[in-house]
């Protein structure tokens, strides 16, 4: 469909690397194009399936259906303890944090892993445990491992690779933003800020952190959970969730929240204990609450004090009724497990995951911020 | 009770996030996984493909139409993935239904109900005019984009996807399949067209410089 370009053709081509990768120099003309026609851009949507729509697909299914004979089932379980055998003595050594590296490519510009930069037309270099990629104001990259995902690096940013084993993989992020998609298990990325740690529990996310320490995040897909020495946000599909050093993760919330709802969450994050500031925010919640809002109020629960836990209260149940085994005694004395049973219920994601990761990362991951670290007691018994 | 999660209305507050396109990815055990039926696998493809599918279906039918056209070809793709049987394939095919789409679109709009004035016999092959455009946009910024789409079929999409999706030339050669010499001619030749077009129309210049 594309006939071979003239010399002078070719020559002209080469020289418009705006057009075509928007590096070099701006074309004025070119950016106001793009400019005239930013409203036509595709908006963020989430891709939501129909309720009945199958999981696998009907020939998968057909299949597995056949598979499940006798004499076949027995054949397939002769074949995988041959395979097992043979890939646990033909298995490669892996040594944790020596030799795993992830691929780095150049997106635009020219990012750094330490001093060396990437060029924008060599092959997907190596990022080792320990080194540190760059970007600039005008640099991109990608950081991606087959089994994990892939991170993108927004201009701006650090990010150091500190870990990289079979069971978790962690990165930490300085400065700037990234955005993941992740297809790992829940849990095993993890990513250190120096506000909270991001816990993937099966999603994709963008993460921002300011060079004074606080950070953002907004989930697209799944789930996150946000930590910070026992002060725990979880951030769904649509939602989103500011940290800062010392204090941790806040409330998260819905995007469509109104807008009063979402003027007031970082006010009653940041206000003192009885202060008139933080009683008008809570007000302000819990009247422009709707029942998506639940995922605050659920949040709310545990960074309030009593007084106003029971508004809090009368507020969710109003909007999502308690599920049974969940009463307002146990809600007000922050029993775990009720509210467990009341986050299942709103279906925004399992909790037994997030209770998995909790015991499974031993030691707790420390924030980047040099605080020291406090004894973990409940996650859900904090206020400020 | 209900989940939450299913009582969740469109989003109209601020963008969330763009997530990540480019090059590079391993999109093919993601397409195996989502062919075994995991869809957050599928989840993460539409997050991957939809600005391109978005910009292929821009090309061609109304922007009204676009995001739910969008979701149609998703949708459509799902339950056909698992006949896909060479998953590098994945984002051609992937765009092959995206124009299905757009042609089947076409198909179904009776005439003299919305396009009657642009709509001839070849009408499948050129692209319908930016009706119902959004409130914000200029008359101007409709006039580039009925100009974008007057063009050839193998120039308007790359610069549709590079101009208002904003995608780099090296990832519209990923996401489409094409080689990077296809899409920077195409977006070279489109690009010197387009001049052409506006320059006849003689827009007035607002500080670029058409």
């Amino acid at each position: 469909m594309t006939a071979k370009p003239t010399d002078p053709e070719q020559e002209k081509m080469m020289q418009e690397n705006y057009l075509w990768d928007a590096s070099g120099a701006p074309d004025p003309e070119i950016q106001r194009l793009e400019s005239l026609l930013a409203d036509f851009r595709q908006a963020d949507r989430a891709f939501v399936l129909p309720a009945g729509m199958p999981v696998a697909p009907r020939k998968f299914r057909a299949l597995l259906v056949g598979m499940f004979s006798l004499p076949r089932l027995a054949a397939a379980a002769a074949i995988l303890f041959a395979l097992g055998i043979t890939i646990f003595f033909l298995r490669p050594k892996f040594e944790p944090g020596t030799g795993a590296t992830w691929d780095v490519a150049n997106l635009q510009g020219a990012p750094q892993i330490g001093t060396k930069t990437i060029d924008a037309n060599q092959a997907p270099v190596k990022l080792r445990v320990g080194q540190t990629i760059t970007t600039n104001g005008d640099s991109r990259a990608s950081l991606s491992q087959f089994d994990l995902g892939e991170i993108r690096i927004d201009p701006n940013s650090r990010v150091r690779l500190l870990q990289t084993d079979a069971n978790r993989k962690r990165i930490q992020l300085d400065v700037g933003t990234i955005h993941a998609a992740i297809w790992a298990p829940p849990g095993t990325f993890v990513v250190d800020t120096p506000s909270a740690v991001a816990i993937d529990l099966g999603c994709a996310y963008t993460l921002q952190v300011a060079p004074d320490g606080s950070g953002t995040i907004r989930t697209t897909l799944g789930w996150v959970g946000f930590h910070l020495n026992g002060r725990d946000s979880f951030i769904p599909a649509g939602a989103m969730c500011s940290t800062r050093p010392k204090l941790g993760p806040g409330i998260p919330y819905f995007e469509d929240a109104s807008s009063a709802f979402r003027e007031a969450i970082p006010k009653f994050d940041s206000s003192l204990e009885n202060s008139p500031t933080r009683i008008a925010a809570l007000s302000t919640i819990l009247s422009e609450a709707r029942k998506q809002d639940a995922l605050s109020l659920w949040h709310l629960l545990s960074r309030t004090n009593p007084a106003e836990r029971d508004y809090v209260y009368a507020r969710f149940a109003a909007l999502v009724p308690p599920p049974k085994g969940v009463t307002r005694a146990g809600i007000l004395n922050l029993d775990q497990s009720m509210l467990d049973l009341w986050w299942n219920s709103l279906g925004l994601g399992e909790i037994s995951t997030w209770r998995f990761w909790e015991q499974s990362a031993a030691p707790q991951p420390t924030p980047i911020s040099q605080q020291p670290p406090q004894k973990k007691q409940s996650s859900l018994k904090d206020t400020h | 009770m209900a989940a939450l999660s299913e009582l969740r209305t469109p989003r109209s507050g601020p963008p969330a996030v763009n997530l990540p396109y480019e090059t590079g990815g391993p999109d093919d055990a993601l397409v195996r996984a989502a062919q075994r039926g995991d869809r957050a696998a599928f989840g993460i493809l539409y997050a991957r493909y939809s600005r391109m599918v978005h910009g292929i279906l821009l090309a061609r039918v109304p922007f009204s139409d676009v995001d739910d056209l969008v979701h149609d070809v998703f949708l459509e793709a799902l339950p056909r993935l698992s006949t896909l049987r060479e998953v590098s394939r994945f984002p051609g095919w992937l765009a092959s239904i995206a124009r299905n789409r757009a042609t089947d679109f076409h198909r179904r709009v009776k005439p003299n109900e919305e396009f009657n004035e642009e709509t001839t016999s070849a009408e499948i092959e050129s692209p319908a005019p930016s009706v119902n455009p959004p409130t914000h946009s200029s008359a101007e910024a409709h006039a580039v984009l009925d100009a974008i789409r007057s063009l050839p079929d193998a120039y308007r999409e790359p610069l549709i996807l590079r101009l208002v999706e904003g995608m780099s030339g090296p990832e519209i050669a990923a996401r489409t399949g094409l080689t990077h010499g296809s899409v920077r001619v195409n977006l070279h030749r489109g690009m010197q067209q387009l001049r052409e077009i506006l320059g006849r129309k003689a827009l007035p210049p607002t500080g670029g410089g058409l």
